[in-house]
């Protein structure tokens, strides 16, 4: 448990070789990856600002690998703990006190259909203090149950590591696998993998747009957008056999083919194009949503330049980063010719919106572009295995909330170690930063569904 | 600017799926749930989700339930926010140990009757690959008496409908009985 301790945002370490680290990283225009904890100490992969492949830096024992008891962990300022739920933990961050602060306890149920997770709101009336998050209630142990497994049944693990990005933990898996053993993926199976990535990013959004809607009292656009989702899930479900598309991508190409369902891809792109325009346009003069996302949730400049915040969070703080552009992999590199990645310089509840809303039209005007330079309709045969039996290797996707990388050691068919990163381990710390910034507890809602994180892919 | 799309959605055909009346192709087939033989509730039930270490799946689709696709209160169904206003509790995920005495609790305050649904492959089955993990239960039996087991990874809105139809003793009608 204690190898996979790792603390950032230190607060006030000027000498914190993790901070010098960051701080570096952050002025060089270079994005992190990945960390994990080893007997070396804190290895961090870096994504260089020019397009190449990641480095990794070491960093010796210090004040980030500090051991914690048995059960604990601090991770970005978010503590883990394991049963029994400590409530009064020493933090690293300063408690505020004072006349009239009391502190709200929320979860680990709570919402109306939610993952769990306790947030402690320090609150003065109305208005939010501090949040504290309380993680650690769902681990799975996602790395330990890949290790020692053979491949196919990690990829099984890494399918259910996050229920609503099956192909990014596939794909990232996959690409990392094909890393370490050298395996080929024919062109085919390349752009397969380039539509069920696009149209698992457009249904995850779709359905943020419509939690964000709903969290504004908006239900008439909700109805909407949770009936786009539906029309999309169904598709899916057509072309795959799954709803969430599982079981289908795998090292060396695809464990199912594609049905001939895919024909009927540039329909179903032309009907959700004109509806994803109706909802947008319609919400575009809706006052009743706009003045509830204007200015909520801001995140603050980050004294390290965000060099964590990844994904939608992360573009709509002015960032350009995206794993698509950046380091392409499937089919990427030449769909993206032409295109940016959407950004916008805009850090609150609404950036986060149209950011998505944005990144929904690029991926379908992405998903057009592979369908006009597309052969055959079915993808390729079972996946040939060729290439060494052992190696380590990096996959690394834009999953729908962000960069996602997973780092493999595979050996005779098996797992010998896996670690992974995911975009909501890297962005859950924004939540409590923006939940800080004067806002209100009515507002708490909107900015947790503005951020729309995973827990069960911070609770690995 | 919504009132007038309200209006020609009045206008045209509803877009809700007549469900249990039609059978939805994008659901998978499985074998039929047995009503309850003595149902506890037969009218209005109020449901409150808990995750015990699922991956977000089961939620995104009981999320979908009360969307106007499948509109769960035609049939008096509601998601409640505490577990206090409760009849049944769906818990989803591989149950780890740090939410058992959680899932408890939320049993433990819900008023009588009540009736727990094991939602997901996860919680009913072996724990969804994460079986013998540390702090991981593997399944909800024995942690609170379970009514009625929806399989699946994610259970089709339509399976949850039909499970809990089945738990409240109103069998899902197919499409050969219409």
């Amino acid at each position: 448990m204690a190898d996979r301790m790792i603390v950032g945002i230190p607060e006030s370490h000027a000498t914190d070789p993790l901070s010098d680290a960051l701080g570096q990283m952050a002025r060089d225009g270079a994005a992190l990856l990945h960390a994990f904890l080893s007997a070396r100490g804190l290895t961090l992969v870096i994504a260089p600002a020019a397009r190449g492949a990641p480095e990794e830096m070491v960093l010796g024992p210090g004040p980030f690998s500090r051991p914690t008891r048995a059960g604990h962990q601090l991770f970005w300022g978010i503590e883990h703990t394991l049963p029994p739920i400590v409530w009064h933990h020493a933090s690293r961050r300063r408690p505020v006190r004072g006349r009239g602060l009391h502190l709200m306890p929320l979860g680990p149920v709570r919402g109306d259909v939610s993952e769990s997770l306790a947030y402690q709101l320090v609150v003065l009336g109305d208005e939010i203090h501090q949040v504290r998050l309380r993680a650690g209630y769902k681990r799975r142990h996602v790395a330990e149950a890949m290790t020692g497994a053979d491949v196919s049944a990690a990829l099984q693990v890494a399918e259910r590591v996050t229920g609503t990005s099956r192909v990014a933990h596939a794909l990232a898996f996959s690409l990392a696998v094909e890393q370490a053993l050298g395996i080929g993926v024919s062109a085919a199976d390349q752009e397969a993998r380039v539509v069920l990535a696009e149209l698992e990013r457009i249904t995850s959004h779709v359905g943020d747009l419509a939690l964000l809607a709903a969290s504004t009292g908006t239900v008439a656009a909700a109805a909407d957008w949770f009936r786009l989702k539906e029309t999309l899930l169904r598709f899916q479900a057509a072309l795959t056999g799954h709803r969430y598309l599982m079981g289908v991508v795998g090292p060396g190409g695809h464990r199912r083919p594609l049905s001939r369902e895919l024909s009927a891809l540039p329909a179903l792109l032309a009907a959700v194009r004109a509806q994803v325009d109706a909802v947008a346009s319609a919400l575009d003069v809706t006052n009743s949503y706009l003045d509830r996302l204007h200015g909520a949730g801001r995140l603050p400049e980050s004294p390290d330049g965000g060099v964590y915040w990844t994904g939608f969070v992360g573009k709509s703080a002015g960032l350009m980063r995206d794993t698509r552009w950046d380091a392409p992999y499937a089919a990427y590199g030449a769909l993206t010719a032409g295109l940016a990645p959407v950004s916008v310089n805009r850090p609150d509840a609404y950036g986060r919106a149209w950011v998505r809303l944005g990144e929904v039209r690029q991926s379908l005007q992405m998903l057009s572009r592979v369908m006009d330079f597309r052969s055959p309709v079915e993808t390729a045969a079972p996946p040939e295995r060729q290439g060494g039996d052992r190696g380590v290797g990096y996959g690394m996707v834009e999953a729908p909330r962000g960069r996602l990388c997973y780092r493999l050691a595979v050996h005779a068919g098996r797992v010998r170690a896996a670690s992974l990163t995911t975009p909501s381990q890297l962005n859950w710390p924004a939540v409590p930063l923006a939940l800080e910034q004067r806002n209100i507890l009515q507002d708490f809602p909107i900015i947790d569904a503005s951020f729309s994180l995973a827990v069960s892919a911070l609770d690995l | 600017m919504f009132y007038r799309r309200w209006l020609m959605h009045y206008l045209k055909r509803p877009v809700v799926t007549s469900f249990p009346g039609q059978v939805d192709p994008a659901a998978p087939a499985r074998a039929p749930l047995e009503p309850a033989a003595h149902p506890l509730f037969r009218q209005s039930l109020t449901l409150r989700q808990v995750d015990g270490g699922s991956c977000n799946g089961c939620e995104a689709e009981i999320q979908l339930l009360a969307s106007p696709v499948y509109d769960l209160s035609r049939f008096g169904f509601a998601l409640s926010p505490s577990p206090r206003h409760a009849d049944l509790l769906l818990v989803t995920g591989v149950i780890t140990e740090a939410m058992v005495p959680v899932i408890r609790t939320a049993y433990d305050a819900m008023p009588e009757p009540r009736l727990v649904v094991a939602v997901g492959a996860c919680a009913t089955e072996d724990g969804g690959g994460f079986h013998g993990m540390p702090g991981v239960v593997g399944r909800l039996d024995g942690v609170v008496p379970v009514a009625v087991r929806i399989p699946g990874c994610p259970p089709s809105p339509n399976d949850l409908l039909a499970g809990l139809l089945a738990a409240v003793g109103r069998p899902a009608r197919t499409a050969e009985a219409r």
